[in-house]
């Protein structure tokens, strides 16, 4: 019994307890915080990937693309109904982005998708930002400009079909506060008076005039363009969307021939309108790409049909093709059947193959998202594996500072100890009062860690936000470095329980020395003078 | 025979030097006797009172308890001896100060408790360490700690704490060493009252006057004892550049 009470006292009148304590606390908090963002950072990293991809894709490593995707998407169809749910071919290029307004230029990657397909195999469509509050209004097809105006009833007003679409997330809208937050800024000018004065709020920026709310100027294709890629951040994860949606953008694309080289044309020059933005939350992504259409970017790049000299066509090219799986489909015995059935195809189509066809085809290779992501993600995983063993090494230094307090505390408490032995405590009983307190300060350390560590995670993008605020040199958190926007602040259970397990068995560890030599005091030495 | 300690011999190393501070001595204590053994400063008193509370053990002779051999026990009896049977009284209290006056009275019935039996019995263990202090005249000061009591208080206290578990033998070392005359006086009334009730006592000091109220008194001399007759004119032991 007096094992735990003399822990127990000791620990709250012994201002060196609390420096273990302390030290317990910080070494737990610090490696679950470090657990935590890296243990975050790759399952966002997990996340993100498969939410950029499909489930399967299969593509050639070479720019220019491989044909006969179409007849391979039907063969999959015939031959695997219940593994395919829906296929969409993908053009990837590059490019140079303009804002006509303000003669901006960005290089860019260029993918060519069909949206209303693209969005089923991956999740795209929910870092779409217009598409949210305006569902259905965002196409890549040739559009004009909406403009709002004052309706009927001199409201101010967006063309029918963005009111209808408003009203529709309205309605579905159950967090009154994204209404209010949506409402909150109605008439905010922006920058460039020409094409963007805003209405609508905060950063739905439109153009108006004093008519009524109609579409306007020629009809261009749409462009979804990266959110990071124009635009600055502010904080609270928005941005400043400076163009009004429907402003003119160039983009100019080097076509290739099918055997990679420059077509000899110039390059082509694409006006088109902004229609929205895409936040993936992955920086390289956000900052890179633009979206176009997949059949106008496949013509314009060269890449549909083509005559051939001897009189016939080529056939459309695609870079990737993206397969989404029917629900319940294991996904790499799915990559196996697809492959297969790849290796049919090509032996069914070989006959009719040109060389160049063929050169292409020999390039395509079937992937799964995880297989894209591989490298990166192990890398991550490595580097996780590293941190951690890092700062775990680190707080090996709290252990020997526990055993050094621990130390003192004998050598300081050589006389009581002495005194319990004549009082009849055994050798094993004095060291264990010092092992249980070893057991209470790994216990309130770890708890007060885990807190400490949970609260810093929970709340570390608004730390670093305030630390930003006072320097901005504090922000330690760079987009452009970690790829996401955000630092993860996610704790998990299970590693919070396994990180104060260990930081527990290691206080206890630190004290066995000073425990056993506190056992080994010999009384008559230790209660000789005073 | 309540103790018997036979051809005790221990030596101290000093460095390469031996120093023999007990050489063949022999002590006996009956049930409910109070026994001094005077002795000067370093002449084994103390190493003599560890042995016969088995704190130390013997080069050489046996200690008995109640026809036991103290010095062949276990250590787990060894330490079961010292909690039931023995009361230690340090010169210098030796309280703990962490606790309050009422847990370091406590304590030596807390150590033979395990978490369990310690929640059944607490209360009683409260009740006899109150009554305890009580009767030593501290009763209103039993959640003080050592440091906000005086000398005397102290030495009360750590009376207490040796008669919590009733033990047979109370072992005195020097109660009074640390203390006024006066104080020290009042130390020694309680001793001798707890005497009269039957408590046996062993208590070694140099000072001759306090052993004016013992039973029997032994002399401590060159390592041995015999019986003290009073031929000294003087109260005290002068200090002998001996050992501890």
């Amino acid at each position: 019994m007096y094992k735990w009470f003399f822990a127990w006292r000791y620990l709250h009148t012994k201002l060196i307890a609390l420096f273990g304590v302390a030290s317990v606390t910080l070494c737990v908090a610090m490696v679950l915080v470090v657990l935590s963002v890296m243990g975050g950072f790759l399952d966002t990293l997990r996340e993100r990937s498969r939410g950029l991809h499909s489930e399967i894709v299969v593509e050639s490593g070479s720019i220019q693309g491989f044909p006969y995707y179409q007849q391979f998407e039907a063969y999959l169809n015939k031959h695997l109904p219940n593994v395919i749910k829906t296929t969409t071919p993908a053009i990837y290029s590059y490019g140079i982005v303009r804002v006509r307004a303000t003669a901006y230029t960005r290089p860019c990657r260029v993918l060519g998708i069909r949206l209303s397909d693209y969005i089923q195999v991956n999740e795209f469509g929910n870092g779409l930002h217009y598409e949210g509050f305006y569902p259905g209004t965002t196409k890549l097809g040739a559009q004009g400009m909406p403009l709002a105006g004052f309706n009927e009833t001199n409201r101010l007003a967006l063309p029918p079909d963005h009111e209808q679409a408003s009203a529709v997330w309205r309605k579905k809208q159950s967090d009154l506060a994204a209404i209010d937050e949506y409402d909150a800024r109605p008439f905010e000018t922006a920058p460039f008076p020409k094409e963007l004065a805003v209405t609508s709020g905060g950063s739905r920026v439109f153009s108006m005039h004093f008519e009524s709310p109609r579409y306007e100027g020629p009809e261009r294709y749409g462009v979804i363009i990266g959110s990071d890629l124009l635009f600055d951040r502010l904080s609270g994860g928005r941005f400043d969307r400076y163009l009004a949606r429907g402003a003119n953008i160039s983009l100019t694309l080097m076509p290739l021939s099918q055997t990679g080289s420059p077509t000899g044309e110039p390059p082509v020059k694409l006006p088109l309108r902004y229609v929205d933005d895409s936040h993936t939350g992955i920086f390289e992504i956000d900052d890179l790409c633009i979206y176009v259409d997949f059949d106008m970017v496949q013509h314009k790049l060269g890449m549909d049909p083509q005559p051939r000299v001897d009189g016939g066509t080529t056939a459309a090219r695609t870079n990737q093709l993206l397969i989404s799986l029917q629900p319940g489909v294991g996904l790499y015995e799915s990559k196996a059947g697809i492959t297969d059935a790849w290796n049919e195809f090509i032996l069914e189509i070989d006959r009719n193959l040109s060389a160049a066809d063929a050169q292409s085809l020999s390039f395509v290779k079937v992937h799964t998202w995880e297989d894209l992501q591989r490298p990166f993600i192990n890398a991550v995983e490595k580097e996780k594996v590293l941190v951690t063993f890092l700062f775990a090494l680190i707080s090996i230094v709290a252990i020997v500072l526990l055993g050094c307090i621990f130390y003192m505390i004998v050598e300081k408490k050589t006389r009581d100890i002495g005194t319990l032995k004549a009082l009849g405590a055994s050798s094993g009983g004095v060291a264990s009062i010092f092992i249980s307190y070893a057991l209470v300060v790994g216990i309130s350390g770890s708890v007060l860690g885990t807190l400490v560590g949970s609260l810093f995670v929970w709340n570390i993008n608004g730390i670093q936000d305030f630390l930003a605020s006072l320097n901005p040199q504090l922000r330690v958190w760079s987009p452009e470095v970690y790829s996401f926007d955000k630092i993860p602040e996610v704790v998990k259970t299970a590693d919070a329980i396994w990180v104060a397990s260990i930081a527990v068995v290691a206080s206890v560890i630190g004290s066995f020395i000073p425990a056993a030599l506190a056992g080994r005091v010999w009384p008559v030495q230790a209660l000789r003078y005073e | 025979m309540l103790l018997r300690a036979r051809n005790i011999f221990k030596t101290y190393a000093m460095g390469r030097t031996e120093v023999p501070v007990l050489r063949n001595a022999s002590v006996s204590a009956e049930k409910g006797e109070f026994l001094v053994i005077l002795g000067a400063s370093g002449s084994g008193k103390s190493t003599l009172l560890h042995i016969l509370g088995a704190l130390d053990t013997p080069d050489r002779g046996t200690v008995e308890f109640d026809g036991e051999s103290v010095t062949l026990l276990p250590a787990a009896r060894r330490n079961h001896y010292r909690n039931q049977k023995i009361g230690f009284v340090f010169q210098f209290y030796h309280l703990l100060p962490e606790f309050t006056v009422l847990e370091n009275v406590m304590m030596p019935r807390m150590i033979s408790q395990s978490v369990i039996s310690w929640i059944t019995t607490r209360r009683k263990a409260r009740r006899d360490a109150q009554a305890l202090l009580e009767r030593v005249g501290l009763a209103d000061r039993v959640l003080h700690r050592p440091k906000e009591l005086s000398g005397g208080e102290r030495q009360r206290v750590a009376i207490a704490r040796a008669l919590v578990n009733r033990p047979a033998i109370l072992l005195a070392d020097e109660p009074t060493g640390n203390l006024d005359s006066k104080i020290g006086e009042e130390i020694l009334r309680l001793l001798v009252s707890f005497s009269d009730e039957g408590q046996t006592i062993v208590m070694v000091t140099h000072d001759l006057q306090l052993a004016s109220h013992a039973h029997r008194r032994l002399l401590l001399e060159d390592g041995a004892l015999r019986e003290y007759r009073e031929s000294r004119p003087s109260t005290h032991f002068a200090a002998k550049e001996v050992a501890p």
